[in-house]
């Protein structure tokens, strides 16, 4: 294996931990948004009478599973 | 004096823990069997996907207030996002190469095995129903 290969995989690993460690930090302290929190924040915005926030969270979400998923 | 009742809209009995994830289940486990690329599994995903979106959109299923603010704290985001996106861009501009590996180039062959295919379908509709939810 690369020793290229090696940072590579390392840093999508480091970025995973950091996910889990920012998430395990915000549901103890509360001075962190959860995930959830910031996903529900951006879901309450509409245009008009339009939820572009929820439309826009749900199209990614959709996204991620389709690309790693059906691709 | 009798207070008045709040009236809390309580949860359909076929959106409680105990029903959906079953169902998450049995569809992941069937979602494990489609392999990548093939129409089977984008036409599954996207039904999927459009059952989510359409309970999403609907007010059929009560959703969680969200908070009013967010605190300051927000910024300790950037940090995984910062790293993320840096690997993921590098790798990507040296051509997503085995040396030079995206997160998708390193998931695929992991991807090809059923019980982490089956795993990640679990993950991603538990991860859209806590959407929804919201």
């Amino acid at each position: 294996m690369s020793v290229t290969r090696m940072i590579a995989i390392g840093g999508f690993v480091l970025a995973a931990l950091l996910v889990v460690g920012v998430e395990w930090a915000a549901r103890r302290w509360h001075r962190i948004p959860t995930l959830g929190d910031m996903a529900a924040v951006i879901m309450t915005h509409e245009a008009g009478r339009i939820p572009v926030g929820r439309i826009a969270v749900f199209g990614f979400w959709w996204w991620v599973g389709w690309h790693f998923l059906a691709r | 004096m009798d207070q008045p009742e709040l009236a809390v809209p309580s949860a359909p009995a076929w959106s409680r823990p105990v029903v959906m994830m079953p169902i998450f289940t049995v569809a992941s486990l069937l979602g494990g069997l489609l392999p990548s690329f093939s129409i089977e599994a984008n036409l599954y995903i996207f039904a999927l996907g459009s059952v989510m979106l359409w309970l999403g959109l609907s007010q059929r299923v009560p959703r969680r207030p969200p908070p009013r603010r967010l605190p300051r704290g927000l910024v300790w985001w950037l940090l995984p996002v910062g790293v993320f996106v840096f690997f993921e861009l590098s790798t990507f501009a040296f051509g997503s190469t085995e040396e030079y590996p995206t997160l998708s180039l390193l998931a695929d062959p992991v991807l090809d095995h059923y019980v982490p295919r089956a795993l990640v379908y679990f993950g991603w509709l538990s991860g859209f129903w806590g959407l929804v939810r919201r």
